[in-house]
């Protein structure tokens, strides 16, 4: 048995593979004892003809595919061996030469993992992101936790003002008939919050509690129910109770209830704190992640299609996965963009192919400087998972099997990986051109 | 009557097969035929040297299509049984 490898292009390799014609006869008596019982050779009853009855009547090719399967296995795995090729998608076969008492040659076109190139990888120059917490920021949040601990008190003694929140029993009417969905009881209102239609919240306004009136609305043409748009609604609507929203003083006094501070001036400044430190996260993962766009950019693979065609098909598995639990599916988002298959796999291209390359750098990296997790990292991250899916340690780790585990290390390594690539980097400061966090 | 036309042709089936293990080979023979004439036949067109000739005859089998009556043909099958010293018959053997 012999391998030559032919070429190697785009990280596709023609190997060429020789069987000598002794191990391609056991491979085609192995197909015949296979297949005996399938022929039907007329004077014989089933199974018992002859192989070389069945050949001649037959013709000689109705033993090669199996007798190929048969003998083309080994001698693959022994070619990748010999050349240490690692595939990464199964081998089309070419048959170059066949025939009875004649060496087989096959010819085997396969994509293997792509060799990477390493580029410049250690000390890239990265500019310093950095995000400021400015005054606004914390008070947005304040005003968050205030809302949050609002309280609802009832009105007494006045109409409906916006703002409030108005508790209603209604029922609309297009040309005196109910419609479906236009029917609430016990309804909470927030007046001013546009959660209605149009009009709708403002002609409660200047109403008293225990009245009853008639609201008139005219749907928008823009109406997510079809039936409804542009249709005028009459609704009767009752107005049970009425509600107000009490913000919370900002004092010490409202610190002490939401959280375990003393003072106004300790929460402001605790909050201040957690949003520098969210910052400074996310302008790491920001630096970290053009840190390792540079070096992906820096480095050369060449990636066969396979590779990237099987991560669309990833990438159209999670989105399918997605879609479902909104209600759809592949087939139906399809029809609502109007694309086909063909135009969303067109567009995934270059960011499969991103994603492809960046994996295969990081992973080369982690070979080259040897990064892998250690069993305290893999035994950390085990606990962790285990309790985000609220199960036993042990109990989880005995539901693992082993490429599950190594799946999890190879996740560690990565991350490592790109630590490591993040803490080489010389960080650059150009300006600080800080932002607002939140627009 | 000539040597191939006494014999038709060879009978290729499982017992057939079988019995060339012993030096035996079928074939369907002119009808007319006797077993020195298929014997001297089979010895000039294959060369070889015969010991025995083993014949049967067949009636023809009455088959019917519609109205029409008819039977098929009838033949003579014909075991040739080779010397002990004799080669085989290479239009068989080439065949395994």
């Amino acid at each position: 048995m012999s391998a030559n490898l032919k070429k190697i292009e785009k990280s596709v390799a023609t190997l060429e593979l020789t069987i000598p014609k002794e191990k391609f006869e056991e491979g085609l008596d192995y197909a015949f004892k296979k297949n005996a019982s399938k022929f039907n050779v007329p004077g014989f009853r089933k199974g018992k003809a002859p192989r070389f009855l069945v050949e001649r009547y037959y013709g000689e090719g109705v033993l090669y595919e199996d007798a190929i399967e048969y003998v083309f296995d080994e001698a693959y795995q022994e070619a990748l061996k010999t050349f240490n090729l690692e595939p990464v998608d199964y081998p089309d076969i070419n048959i170059l030469q066949i025939g009875k008492g004649k060496d087989l040659v096959l010819e085997a076109t396969v994509a293997v993992m792509p060799e990477v190139e390493l580029g410049e990888y250690k000390g890239i120059e990265i500019e310093k992101i950095e995000y400021d917490v400015y005054d606004g920021d914390v008070e947005y949040e304040l005003e968050k936790l205030r809302q949050q601990n609002a309280r609802i008190i009832p009105v007494e003694g006045r109409p409906a003002e916006q703002g409030d929140i108005a508790v209603i029993d209604f029922e609309g009417y297009i040309d005196d008939k109910p419609f479906e969905g236009g029917k609430g009881e016990n309804y909470e209102l927030e007046l001013g919050s546009n959660t209605f239609v149009p009009g709708f919240e403002d002609q409660i306004i200047g109403h008293n509690v225990g009245e009853t009136f008639d609201v008139t609305v005219t749907f928008p043409e823009d109406y997510r129910v079809e039936e409804l748009k542009g249709k005028t609604a009459v609704f009767k609507v009752t107005l049970k109770a009425l509600n107000k929203k009490e913000l919370p003083e900002l004092d010490d006094e409202f610190a002490k209830d939401v959280s375990e501070f003393e003072t106004l001036e300790e929460l402001k400044q605790d909050i201040r704190k957690k949003l520098e430190e969210k910052n400074k996260r996310e302008a790491e993962n920001e630096m970290k992640e053009k840190a390792v766009m540079k070096v992906v950019e820096n480095a050369k693979v060449d990636i066969p299609d396979v590779m990237v065609e099987r991560q669309i098909d990833l990438s159209l598995r999670d989105l399918d996965y997605n879609l479902r639990l909104q209600g759809l599916d592949l087939n139906t988002y399809l029809s609502i963009t109007g694309k086909t298959i063909r135009d969303l796999r067109k567009e995934m291209w270059e960011g499969a192919l991103n994603r492809v390359k960046t994996q295969l750098v990081i992973d080369k990296i982690a070979k080259v400087e040897n990064i892998e997790a250690t069993e305290e990292e893999l035994e950390n991250k085990l606990k962790e998972l285990a309790e985000s899916y609220r199960v036993n340690l042990e109990e989880f780790k005995k539901s693992l099997t082993e490429s599950q585990i190594n799946g999890i290390k190879e996740d560690i390594a990565y991350y490592k990986t790109i630590d490591f690539i993040f803490n080489q980097c010389k960080i650059v400061s150009k300006k600080t051109n800080g932002k607002m966090s939140r627009g | 009557m000539e040597a191939r036309d006494i014999i038709i042709r060879p009978v290729i089936t499982e017992k057939s097969m079988n019995l060339m293990g012993d030096r035996k080979y079928t074939f369907i023979v002119d009808k007319r035929a006797n077993k020195i004439e298929i014997k001297k036949a089979v010895e000039e067109i294959f060369g070889v040297k015969v010991e025995k000739v083993y014949t049967m005859n067949y009636k023809g089998k009455p088959k019917r299509m519609g109205k029409y009556e008819g039977r098929t043909e009838s033949y003579k099958k014909a075991i040739v049984k080779l010397a002990p010293d004799s080669k085989g018959i290479e239009f068989f053997e080439g065949l395994q």
